[in-house]
């Protein structure tokens, strides 16, 4: 589409450099907190340059050195149970709901539409509504402060199963039929056809579920009171109250920074497969 | 090598549709046999019940001597070829053809072996590295066909492969399957809705209409003389023209008072007051002087196809659409109004009701 309308060109802009400002300025200031002294705070004015104690900063952060951090563990310890958190979730939501899509599509069994529309309709109960009742079944599990706890609950998902169904749906019949004619049982028209062909999506799908499972807050709140589990996300809101007045905005600032940047990774290594799976269809 | 026997098979759907009603076919050995038919008169349901793809409701389906009624697809020593080619797109070439012989664990050299034996056969040796995306529609089809080559069937099976093909490559694969099928003897059975396709490559054709057959034999016998008014309608481009007409005494009235002799009017005799319906192929209504004239045709459209030309037109005092094919070296003209003559040896007469034929 070729418009030629400088004044349009003009707003089209403003648009945007306005929307960058407004995502790009809190990371900027975030950026620039992580490496200044508390110090260069108590003046109420935040500073819109880098300080010298960047390093400084992280290495306390990482380390908890002196429990900056106001917990017994250390923030390098969080990621890690951020990480096997978001994982688990991931590699979970993935599997269950690829498998469930499998059995929806290609098999003919009693009450499958009832399967159908029960998976869909757990899409309209978040974690945030049933958040009562799982708490107390995990409770009753047993499962408090543990990895299984912060995972199992959120595995489930309807949008990942809905997703795969339509790909799958899209994958004409006559390629099972094929397959079927070449000897392959389910599992391995499963393994050997219908799996390669979904590797974009299930990329895609892997990115979007990390940084949900990573930025997960409520539920660990919730079910963690022992240190050894608690994730990155949370702590950054314990600090801001933990301070006796004086709020710590450099390691706040500091531990922000680092909450952010497994899922910027993840990001930026699988952009390739994300935009692929989600735009693109194998003809 | 087999043959393949459909008795009395029957499919219903879960919804009570029912798709085939009562099918009876003895497929000989080596023998290549189309079904066609328009789209829903059950030959590709037909087809994939042979496949095992669809399960049967009634009857008895044997391939060589066994009954595979309850066999699974692959263990039914069939080949099929699919419509949109069903090759596998994370694959190469190679890797497709193969696959089946992979799932039989055959050893990986010996499907090299083979592979490279059939792509040979097909010219797409080049090719076996490639993925199904490279390639061209005609190469697809080409691998599509190698694929059911490589495991050396007892039987192929053909599910409308030339579709999704141009006009030019479909005539061009046309041949390249019927070489194949006589070089490997292999029994095919091939399904198409194109009567061209199914008049060349079929030893023997099978039209069907409703889920029902309507006529088997060779093309030309069906052609020259069709059972039904459905056969005779379906076989044929231009289709053949239908008339309605009676029979009084010994004469035959077509289009109310067009009275055609036949040369032998004692058969006509005993359908005596009957309706009819009189249909005469475009090729079989020859011009001819005035007086010998059976119709005068008024031309209304000009088909000029070079080696033919088709007139499209109407008797006078009749709106009904009459086609009549003449050879290419005369010229016509709009509005034109030409004598025309049935040729006496090639008339069909169907019963009026039951559109059974009724003359020899």
């Amino acid at each position: 589409m070729i418009e030629n309308r400088p004044w349009l060109t003009a707003v089209r802009h403003l648009v945007l450099i306005l929307g960058i400002i407004v995502i790009g300025l809190p990371i900027w200031i975030a950026l620039v907190a992580s490496t200044n002294t508390s110090a260069s705070f108590v003046s109420g004015v935040m500073p819109m340059w880098f300080g010298e104690e960047g390093l400084n900063n992280f290495r306390r952060v990482l380390t908890n050195e002196g429990r900056v951090l106001g917990v017994g563990v250390s923030a390098s310890w969080m990621m890690w149970n951020s990480f096997i958190m978001a994982m688990v979730i991931a590699i979970g939501k993935i599997t269950i709901s690829i498998l469930s899509a499998f059995a929806i599509v290609y098999f003919r069994f009693p009450f499958r539409r009832t399967c159908f529309w029960m998976i869909f309709i757990t899409l309209m109960l978040p974690v945030e509504v049933r958040i009562l009742p799982t708490y107390e079944v995990v409770a009753s599990l047993g499962m408090l402060n543990s990895y299984a706890g912060l995972t199992i609950p959120l595995i489930a998902s309807a949008t990942a199963t809905f997703l795969f169904r339509q790909f799958f749906l899209s994958i004409p019949d006559s390629l099972a039929e094929a397959a079927r004619i070449d000897g392959a049982g389910p599992m391995k028209f499963f393994k050997d056809i219908l799996l390669p062909l979904s590797v974009n999506n299930i990329a895609a799908l892997f990115v979007i579920l990390f940084i949900y499972g990573w930025n997960q807050y409520l539920w660990p709140l919730l079910i963690t009171t022992d240190e050894n589990y608690y994730t990155i996300v949370m702590v950054i809101k314990r600090l801001m109250t933990a301070g006796e007045g004086n709020v710590p905005w450099n390691i706040i600032m500091t531990t922000t920074v680092l909450a952010m940047l497994p899922p910027v990774v993840v990001v930026l290594v699988m952009q390739k497969f994300f935009v692929r799976g989600l735009v693109e269809q194998e003809k | 090598m087999a043959t393949v026997s459909l008795r009395n098979i029957k499919k219903t759907y879960s919804n009570g549709f029912k798709a085939i009603h009562n099918l009876n076919l003895e497929i000989e050995d080596g023998e290549m046999i189309v079904l066609v038919g328009p789209s829903g008169c059950g030959k590709s349901t037909s087809l994939r019940m042979v496949a095992g793809l669809e399960a049967t409701s009634e009857g008895d389906l044997y391939i060589g001597d066994k009954r595979v009624n309850d066999l699974e697809p692959s263990e039914r020593d069939i080949a099929m070829v699919f419509q949109n080619y069903a090759l596998y797109p994370h694959m190469s070439v190679a890797r497709n053809m193969g696959y089946g012989l992979k799932n039989q664990g055959l050893p990986r050299d010996e499907i090299r072996r083979k592979v490279e034996k059939a792509a040979r056969v097909l010219e797409i040796e080049h090719l076996l590295d490639n993925k199904p995306k490279q390639l061209s529609g005609g190469q697809r089809q080409r691998v599509a066909m190698g694929r059911a080559i490589v495991r050396n069937p007892k039987v192929f099976l053909f599910d409308e492969p030339l579709s999704n093909l141009d006009a030019k490559l479909r005539v061009q694969m046309r041949i390249e399957i019927k070489r194949l099928q006589q070089e490997f003897a292999t029994t095919a059975i091939y399904v198409t809705h194109d009567q061209v396709e199914a008049m060349t490559l079929a030893d023997r054709l099978v039209v069907m209409n409703g889920g029902k057959v309507e006529q088997v034999g060779p093309p030309l016998d069906l052609y020259e003389k069709p059972e039904t008014q459905f056969v005779a309608g379906f076989l044929g481009s231009p289709g053949m023209n239908f008339m309605p007409a009676r029979i009084q005494g010994q004469a035959l009235l077509v289009q109310g008072d067009h009275r055609i002799d036949l040369p032998d009017m004692a058969e006509l005799a005993q359908w005596d007051g009957r309706d009819i319906t009189f249909g005469v192929r475009p090729e079989h209504l020859e011009a001819c002087s005035e007086a010998e004239a059976d119709f005068h045709l008024k031309v209304d459209i000009i088909e000029p196809l070079g080696a033919d030309t088709l007139l499209y037109g109407h008797l006078p005092g009749s709106d009904s659409l009459m086609i009549a094919e003449q050879p290419g070296k005369r010229r016509y003209t709009r509005g034109d109004v030409v004598p025309l003559r049935v040729d006496r040896e090639r008339l069909h007469l169907f019963d009026a009701e039951t559109e059974q034929r009724l003359n020899e």
